[in-house]
């Protein structure tokens, strides 16, 4: 019964999705298109992988507010490297991608891990350092189109039988860490640390390790997606992924990932994903003004919480009136 | 066998049986509050050895050190009669000491298989769990125990109060401790679900294991344990036979009117 209750979480998700593709498909026929279609994939993709990272933060009831900040940095940061010494492979550029990542996720990771100081001021306070750091290095200035050789432009576009290597990525990624938190026993953990963190130290789960893993693994994702992003928008600039924490926050929420941690699916984030992203899309399609857009992005937002306290509710007074029988 | 007939003729504290384990002069400091002073504590094998004292006596603190949660600042802690230090909890069960603590180690949101092997569970390609044997084995165990939970799937959030308490209980047996700890396993249960603990307690001790057990509930004391600690505002003030005492002389001990 409780189970059911669960799925339904992602079932309520589908049919919105569909009924959501039906409506705006009617209006706007070229909304149903190929070409649009791969457009939504492409720019959900990106939100997909970096998804994936901020739900494994919010498992362990933290959150990664550097995330819009970490992207960007990492782009600048390999969009200039690309610019100056064009000599590098491109292999090694996604490699250092990933490091830079590594790096800036492990920074957050171990001032959560070890200093215990509260992920919500760490990255506030790092969203901030690396915001600031990209513009720094940068001088302030962009690094355009034309400052960026083809292979490297053409990063997230090859691919094969139409599909994208920014859409393989993405999907690789989700495989790789769905399978990770839901098989592996460090997955496992990390949900266990973040249902309950006192049990979880009593039976000596390494507090310090899963603490830190999921800032780490976020953070490599995101190191890949700032590279994959500066190359599908062929610019990376100051104000690059500006506020894209708070949509992938949202993705994770709307997909029913709780945030006080210990529970949510990674279906449920990849849901919320293509609900997000496809509402953007759509509302650009139907030519809504972007005002409008943001103060609808807020609304949906809002309805998926309700929706997850009201079902949190429903479960709980199941459970009570269980526990009473 | 010396052994079993001295637990029968009703051991007393200076009985030459060997303690499984002991703790001497144990101190343990938290800021200026002294938790615990010079306290010490032997446990028997095939022991139920109750631990009782008001709030702040110093009983969880005490269970905690022999769990590996706290550090002594003090003493020393025997396992058989050799020094040990217990650093972690993780060092605490690898000496097969199991503890199930009073704000229930159990994570609401996983399942009743996964809370079983928390923190260790049975894994296959190193890295992977093996979630169908896990399932199998926590069948055989709840069975073994006589614990009846609906399903196995369901987060135990959805479980009884009691369910809960038996399968915390259950999982400091299934891991077959020679040392089960249980802080307040009676608190917050229903008469049943009481009974069916202290039934618990008794079959932890069939199974070859000692156990220590707090309790504010001295009736259920009574009812269980062989032996008596009785701490008081961080000392230990008494320790007596079950059968050669009553609730009468232990409430004594316990307010400090004797």
């Amino acid at each position: 019964m409780l189970e059911k209750v669960v799925k339904k979480r992602e079932f309520i998700l589908l049919v919105s999705l569909v009924s959501l593709i039906v409506i705006v498909g009617l209006r706007s026929p070229r909304f149903l298109s190929i070409g649009n279609f791969r457009d939504i994939m492409d720019d959900t993709a990106l939100l997909a992988m970096v998804a994936i990272g901020q739900f494994m933060v919010i498992l362990i009831a933290g959150i990664d507010l550097s995330v819009g900040a970490g992207v960007a940095l990492t782009g600048m940061s390999v969009a200039l490297l690309h610019q100056y010494y064009p000599g590098i492979p491109i292999f090694v550029i996604v490699l250092l991608s990933i490091l830079i990542g590594f790096l800036l996720g492990s920074f957050n990771g171990i001032l959560v891990s070890l200093l215990r100081i509260p992920p919500i001021i760490v990255t506030l306070a790092t969203m901030g350092i690396y915001r600031g750091f990209v513009a720094l290095i940068s001088g302030g200035r962009w690094v355009s189109a034309h400052e960026m050789s083809d292979a490297f432009r053409n990063l997230p576009r090859g691919g094969f039988l139409g599909v994208s290597n920014l859409l393989l990525v993405a999907i690789l990624c989700v495989i790789i860490f769905g399978i990770f938190l839901k098989y592996t026993r460090t997955g496992r953990e990390i949900y266990a640390v973040g249902g309950n963190e006192i049990a979880s130290r009593y039976v000596g789960i390494n507090l310090k390790k899963i603490k830190y893993l999921p800032f780490m693994i976020a953070g490599s994702i995101y190191g890949l997606a700032g590279l994959l992003w500066v190359a599908r928008y062929a610019s990376a600039q100051s104000d690059t992924a500006m506020g894209f924490e708070l949509v992938v926050i949202a993705a994770c929420v709307v997909g029913g990932v709780s945030i006080f941690g210990g529970s949510g699916t990674t279906l449920g984030v990849v849901l919320g994903v293509l609900f997000l992203g496809i509402i953007n899309n759509a509302l650009t399609q139907v030519k809504v003004s972007p005002f409008w857009q943001m103060a609808l992005q807020g609304l949906i937002i809002l309805v998926a919480v309700i929706v997850n306290t009201v079902m949190e509710k429903r479960t709980q007074k199941l459970v009570t009136k269980r526990r009473n029988l | 066998m010396v052994t079993n007939k001295l637990l029968k003729a009703g051991r007393d504290i200076t009985s030459k049986s060997e303690p499984i384990l002991e703790l001497r002069g144990i101190c343990k400091y938290f800021g200026g509050v002294h938790a615990l002073e010079d306290v010490g504590l032997e446990l028997y094998p095939d022991e139920i050895l109750a631990l009782v004292g008001d709030n702040g006596a110093g009983k969880s603190t005490l269970i905690k050190i022999i769990a590996g949660v706290y550090q002594p600042d003090k003493g020393e802690v025997l396992m058989e009669g050799k020094e040990i230090e217990i650093r972690s909890p993780r060092a605490s069960m690898d000496l097969r000491i199991e503890t199930v603590y009073q704000e229930l180690a159990l994570v609401d949101k996983l399942d009743v298989v996964e809370n079983i092997f928390l923190g260790r569970p049975l894994t296959k390609f190193r890295w992977f769990v093996n979630r169908k044997r896990m399932v199998a084995e926590t069948v055989d165990i709840l069975k073994r125990l006589k614990i009846s939970i609906p399903s196995l799937k369901e987060p135990v959030q959805n479980l009884s109060g009691g369910q809960r308490q038996a399968l915390a209980v259950g999982r400091a047996i299934a891991w077959s401790g020679r040392i089960v700890i249980l802080d307040e396993p009676t608190a917050a249960l229903g008469v049943e679900e009481t009974r069916k603990t202290l039934a618990l307690i008794k079959q932890i001790k069939e199974q070859g294991a000692s156990v220590i057990v707090i309790s504010h509930n001295l009736r259920h004391i009574f009812e269980v344990s062989d032996r008596i600690i009785v701490l008081r505002g961080g000392r230990r003030v008494g320790s007596r036979i079950k059968s050669k005492t009553n609730i009468d002389e232990i409430v004594k001990l316990i307010t400090g009117s004797l």
